[in-house]
């Protein structure tokens, strides 16, 4: 890839973002960030990745937490900073990516050639995705869904200015349910493809 | 009674937003301060007196204000203002040290002094830790030696976090020997008239004693974590504390200026000069010597919320004591204790210093001292084994929790960005023991020696 291109995918829980970030990533050669981010960080600070696994998208309480002139005592805060200051040096050295959540469309806005979308899909075909891949029952999916987007919805929303899911934040909000994973993700890739083609000469390469 | 509620309605509220974290608290005491100037003092008391007594902007005006012959109690209630321009002219003169680079060096040379071997380092870090912050503020101690323990740590191959909690502890613990440590001593010690030996010869013995005991005892709860660090790494890849020095002669004017602070504060009541004058004293050698840029530079990185903080959370205060409603709360511990001398000291101790694990023992130390005072005047209480006792309690018990201090906050904020996010757990399971065998000890000392 010439340009540097950097994908960022917000996703409701069942809606199949992290599938098609993953379809986009194969498709267009990126390297996709999801999870394994912290296990990378972790790599390079040499510590322990499932103590920083256990804070990822940890919302934490405001009680049991402080802040002393710009510095917060909030693992999960900590946790978060990590990977967007991560991100941000990713970005900084010209990489291009695909990143899934992290607040990627908020922290890498101003990074030219960030293409931001969310993912979002009907509460059917999201309960049906659910039920499928976890083999739960369909209160079960019901439960997890609105837990899920809860949790990412309060994680997204303590780290940006702007909220979680809101079109206004987005380069392009699509239902999943409408195309499908394949579908979407063709889209997707004709979008960034456009976009690529649209982008000023001078754009920083990868 | 309707500005007593009024007033105990404000000072709940900025508890409340406080604790909460969701205002920034200097914008929380300014507001509620205003709201006391306003609603105590204007529209329920209608009293200008009040409000210009709680001001207390004549004081600055007054010679005993700058100098005095003989140490002596600040007569009027509301803002203290030679706390705000002491800690204001020590965190200038801090930033000036920092910019030298003189707390990074200390680190470092520290650390080559005994040759990076964890154990040892373990030790020198927690003496050097208490030995800083018994001058300088635990916030800049903390933020500099838990930088400086994640890099050996790192390099080392340690657990950086058992080192990271001794050090807040014994920061907390250095800050109470005397009456620079901490905030609320500056303002027990402003407040009630005491002297920089004062503090040394009562809260500066226990908070030896405790010294001495916390060392053995963070040594036995961490021994192995410290023991399971591998062979240190090859003598070429440690930092040269050369290194951290930016300029040879702020290097050594900021050590001059260091050594001149504590020399004014050892001797202030021998010179009679007061620890407001010390603070502007200070600041303004820091800023000669650094020289116009350089000193501007000082100038904005100062921390001016903490001084916006300071003003409202006096007017608060200051709102309650006007009102009597502080007075109250000394009859009612009064009452509790039946007048019994050691079972006051004892409430005062142990209640400060559960309060301090969990609020801001700034406001606390502010609000307590009205109390104490009162307690002495209505039963006859000794009014300095009061206040060693609300200082000991309210500087100790804030190191139990991650949020009972500042440097709490900042030592475990430092280990979280470096990898190392410390939950209220693993913070509380050595330090809450500790604070509490501090605060037995203290309460042992002061028994054994007063009463």
């Amino acid at each position: 890839m010439d340009r540097q291109t950097i994908l960022t995918v917000g996703r409701e829980y069942g809606s199949g973002g992290r599938d098609i970030a993953a379809l986009l990533s194969a498709r267009l050669g990126l390297k996709m960030y999801d999870r394994e981010l912290l296990a990378v960080i972790a790599r390079e600070m040499q510590v322990d990745a499932r103590t920083l696994e256990r804070y990822d998208e940890h919302r934490g309480n405001r009680l049991l937490y402080r802040q002393v002139g710009g510095f917060s005592n909030s693992p999960g805060d900590n946790v978060a900073r990590l990977q967007f200051d991560y991100l941000r040096r990713l970005a900084g050295e010209g990489e291009s990516f695909v990143v899934v959540g992290r607040c990627g469309e908020e922290i890498l806005r101003d990074v030219p050639g960030t293409i931001t979308v969310f993912i979002l899909a009907d509460r059917a075909f999201r309960r049906e995705r659910v039920m499928a891949e976890r083999g739960v029952t369909e209160a079960e999916a019901d439960v997890l869904i609105g837990r899920t987007d809860q949790r990412r919805r309060a994680y997204h929303d303590r780290h940006c200015t702007g909220r979680w899911g809101d079109a206004r934040c987005y380069d392009l909000c699509v239902n999943s349910a409408r195309l499908g994973i394949e579908g979407t993700a063709d889209l997707l890739e004709r979008y960034i493809l456009a976009r690529q083609a649209a982008a000023p000469p001078d754009h920083t390469t990868a | 009674m309707l500005a007593q509620i009024t007033a105990v309605i404000i000072f709940l509220v900025m508890f409340v937003l406080i604790v909460s974290g969701r205002v920034e608290r200097h914008l929380v005491t300014l507001g509620c301060g205003l709201l006391t100037l306003i609603l105590v003092f204007g529209v329920c008391m209608r009293s200008p007196e009040a409000a210009v007594e709680t001001l207390n902007l004549q004081s600055i005006f007054e010679t005993e204000f700058w100098y005095q012959t003989g140490g002596g109690e600040t007569s009027s209630a509301g803002v203290n203002w030679a706390t705000i321009l002491f800690i204001a002219g020590m965190m200038v003169m801090v930033e000036g040290m920092s910019e030298a680079g003189f707390f990074r060096w200390l680190c470092l040379a520290l650390a080559a002094l005994v040759r990076y071997r964890p154990v040892p380092l373990f030790f020198a870090f927690m003496l050097l830790s208490a030995g800083l912050a018994m001058f300088i503020d635990s916030i800049t101690v903390i933020m500099f030696l838990a930088a400086v323990t994640m890099e050996l740590a790192r390099l080392l191959r340690f657990d950086p976090v058992p080192m990271v909690l001794a050090e807040i502890f014994c920061a907390n613990l250095g800050g109470a020997a005397t009456m620079c440590g901490d905030p609320p001593n500056i303002i027990i010690g402003t407040s009630l008239g005491y002297t920089f030996f004062d503090f040394l010869a009562n809260t500066g013995v226990m908070a030896g004693a405790s010294m001495a005991v916390i060392m053995v005892y963070f040594y036995l709860v961490f021994r192995k974590d410290l023991a399971a660090a591998p062979a240190a790494a090859e003598r070429h890849s440690y930092p040269d504390p050369r290194q951290a020095i930016r300029s040879r002669a702020a290097f050594f004017s900021s050590c001059f200026i260091f050594l001149m602070a504590v020399f004014l504060l050892v001797t202030h009541a021998q010179t009679g000069l007061t620890v407001a004058l010390i603070g502007v004293l200070i600041a303004a050698v820091t800023l000669i010597a650094a020289g116009g840029r350089t000193a501007w530079k000082i100038l904005r990185r100062l921390d001016y919320q903490t001084a916006v903080f300071f003003i409202g959370l006096f007017l608060v205060v200051g709102g309650l004591e006007q009102t009597g409603v502080l007075e109250l709360l000394a009859e009612l511990i009064g009452q509790w204790s039946a007048g019994d001398a050691m079972l006051m000291a004892g409430i005062v101790i142990w209640v400060s210093a559960g309060a301090s694990a969990f609020v801001d023992n700034i406001p606390f130390a502010a609000t307590m001292i009205p109390v104490i005072r009162g307690l002495a005047a209505a039963h006859g209480a000794d009014l300095p084994t009061l206040a060693w006792a609300l200082t000991m309690g309210a500087d100790i018990g804030g190191s139990a929790t991650p949020i009972g201090a500042s440097a709490n906050v900042v030592g475990t904020a430092i280990a979280a960005q470096n990898g190392h996010p410390i939950s209220w757990k693993r913070y509380c399971l050595p330090m809450v023991p500790a604070a509490f065998l501090v605060v037995l000890l203290s309460t042992a000392i002061i028994y054994l020696r007063y009463f």
